[in-house]
């Protein structure tokens, strides 16, 4: 039976491939092998399969061949959109894409990736070994649902998801996504937020269950300043200007946009991205770490100090 | 790593799939072995039997020999000729687009900026393929490992040679040099860790890559055969005072609540006091009591700076 109904599938797609004019259901059903039964169970088994090859990302185009007459339907499948076309591509190209697709190995879209090197295998172009990048990145798992992210991202659609916020307690966001990022193994996504028309970004791990996919906003607009590649880039409009002690604070010099020496301390500006992970971090940092401004980062750190004393003391 | 959860290969539509993607993928790879063509569609050879002897079957209507493909596979090498409607590969769906370009955006940011060939020939793909999905290029993926260290590291892998590597300790916030002898790298949780033989703690060690600052060749001797000595872990106590994600997510702890007790264990005591630091009061040290105690000096000592 399985046997069956994919060999029906293969050759429905065969023959609308072939054909350059549109063929009508009737011509379908007393050409193409399978359709078998009663009239009605021939068209139920054929509104599926049309169903079933669009859900493998085949186009099936509607049409009749005669515009002047009002005909039976007809369908093909146009030969350019089926078949992969990325124009010119040359050894090199293929060692990078079958790089970028190992970079997935274990992590959310790997079997996709695989499927993709296939088909780009199947172009039969050699791969060029000897200009190959002598490394190869890798992700850390994103888990299933970053294409979901990338479609709404393409369709303006809105996203309902449960966040857990700082409070720890959970609160349903509305966002239609702008932005995919992967950053230090943690996967984010930035949207503009519906109810505060904001742009805010999202740590993946902290969305508690899935995505609900809405109808977007008429006319959306992604803000005109947004980039991607910016998110987590150092032009923050405040920056924090803080103290370390010379050869401490890896992980704060890491995020620092500019170092000044000034003796036994460098003196360091880090822009801020978000004041409560900041302050944390220059706690766990102790008295290796002096923070000179904003004022409303030094107030948070005596807050938490004294309540520190208060508790342990 | 996470393990891959092996498909239905026995449902039609994903079997259809992979019958369409064989025809191309055998067009130019004519005469393979049946065991590696199994191989590259991640199925069993008896599958693999099972979707040609199906695909034989297919043709264009009229399903004489003159419209059928000629595929040869009874020998166990695999050809095919007389399917030219199947005869280029599909194209490529969203999610396989969705992958290809987060993968080539990594890569990018994991290859030398000398290397401007490669630099230009990914933006190229990336936006054929984006345009192709009808992806919008807002995606951005980076690698924060030193490409010059991951190719030192494997070298000295692969030759069994030592190394001399500065290492980023976190928990002490000291840059330490070390010297190791790599034996392998492993993935966890999609960090990447260097597994070495470290003559400095005369132990075996794992090292996250991504704080090995620099590294570079050393000589070794081979390391004593004498078994690790494990380190006493230090078990410590924690009173919530106020519930928030970043407490949650340090100490790895869900479901909290004001006044919740729970117990945990580090190798390491810089740790437990750093964390509890970080935490600004959101949490209680219970025990150990010289941690405790160790807290309240140090929070006091720099409130005396910023008060002074």
């Amino acid at each position: 039976m399985v046997s069956r109904k994919s060999e029906r599938l293969i050759n429905l797609t065969i023959a609308l491939l072939a054909t350059k004019r549109f063929i009508t259901k009737s011509e379908i059903f007393k050409t193409i092998d399978g359709y078998e039964g009663s009239s009605e169970s021939k068209e139920r088994m054929f509104e599926r399969d049309k169903d079933d090859l669009r859900s493998l990302g085949i186009e099936i185009e509607v049409g009749s061949f005669d515009p002047l007459f009002n005909d039976e339907a007809g369908y093909r499948i146009k030969q350019e959109r089926y078949q992969l076309d990325l124009g010119d591509i040359a050894a090199l190209e293929i060692s990078l894409l079958s790089l970028a697709a190992q970079a997935w190995q274990g992590a959310s879209l790997d079997d996709a990736a695989q499927r993709a090197l296939v088909k780009l295998n199947s172009l039969g172009i050699a791969i060029d070994e000897e200009n190959m990048p002598d490394s190869a990145p890798f992700f850390s798992d994103g888990g299933p649902d970053l294409p979901i992210i990338t479609r709404a991202i393409a369709e303006h659609q809105i996203l309902e998801f449960t966040y857990r916020n700082y409070e720890l307690t959970d609160e349903v966001r509305s966002v239609v996504p702008i932005g995919l990022s992967t950053r230090s193994g943690f996967w984010y996504f930035t949207g503009v937020d519906q109810s505060i028309e904001e742009v805010r970004t999202f740590r993946f791990d902290r969305v508690i269950g899935s995505f609900i996919v809405k109808k977007g906003p008429k006319e959306f607009e992604t803000p005109e300043n947004f980039d991607s590649q910016r998110i987590f880039e150092r032009d923050i409009a405040t920056q924090a200007v803080i103290d370390i002690r010379l050869g401490k604070g890896t992980s704060l010099r890491a995020l620092a946009s500019s170092t000044k020496s000034i003796g036994e301390w460098d003196q360091v500006r880090i822009p801020i991205l978000d004041m409560r992970t900041l302050s944390a971090l220059i706690l766990w940092h102790g008295d290796d770490v002096y923070v000179h401004s904003p004022n409303e980062l030094r107030e948070i750190i005596i807050a938490g100090l004294k309540d520190l004393v208060k508790t342990h003391g | 790593m996470a393990k891959k959860v092996q498909g239905n290969t026995a449902s039609p539509l994903e079997r259809t799939s992979r019958m369409l993607d064989l025809v191309p993928y055998i067009n130019t790879h004519q005469g393979i072995s049946l065991v590696d063509l199994a191989e590259v569609f991640e199925v069993t050879t008896d599958q693999m039997i099972s979707d040609l002897t199906t695909l034989w079957m297919c043709g264009l209507p009229g399903y004489t020999p003159l419209e059928l493909m000629d595929l040869d596979f009874e020998s166990g090498y695999v050809t095919i000729r007389n399917a030219p409607t199947l005869a280029r590969p599909r194209s490529i769906t969203h999610e396989e687009g969705v992958a290809l370009v987060l993968g080539l955006e990594v890569l990018r940011s994991s290859i030398s900026t000398e290397r401007e060939d490669l630099i230009a020939a990914i933006a190229s793909l990336s936006q054929r393929i984006a345009r192709l999905v009808n992806l919008p290029l807002a995606l951005s993926a980076s690698s924060d490992i030193s490409h010059e260290v991951t190719t030192t590291v494997r070298q000295a892998i692969s030759h069994r040679s030592g190394l001399k590597i500065s290492y980023h300790s976190l928990y002490k916030d000291e840059i330490s040099s070390r010297v190791v002898l790599p034996l392998e790298i492993l993935e966890s949780q999609g960090t990447l860790y260097l597994h070495a033989y470290c003559f400095t703690a005369q132990d075996f060690r794992h090292f996250r890559i991504d704080r090995i600052r620099s590294a570079e060749s050393a000589e070794v001797e081979k390391p004593s055969t004498t078994p690790p000595v494990n380190p006493e872990k230090i078990r410590f106590e924690v009173k919530v005072v106020r519930p928030t994600r970043d407490v949650a997510e340090r100490f790895e702890e869900s479901n909290l609540e004001a006044g919740t007790v729970f117990k945990s264990s580090s190798f390491s005591q810089h740790w437990i006091a750093r964390s509890v630091l970080a935490s600004g009061g959101a949490v209680e040290l219970l025990s150990p009591a010289e941690i405790r105690s160790e807290i309240a000096e140090r929070a006091q000592m720099i409130l005396n700076r910023y008060e002074g």
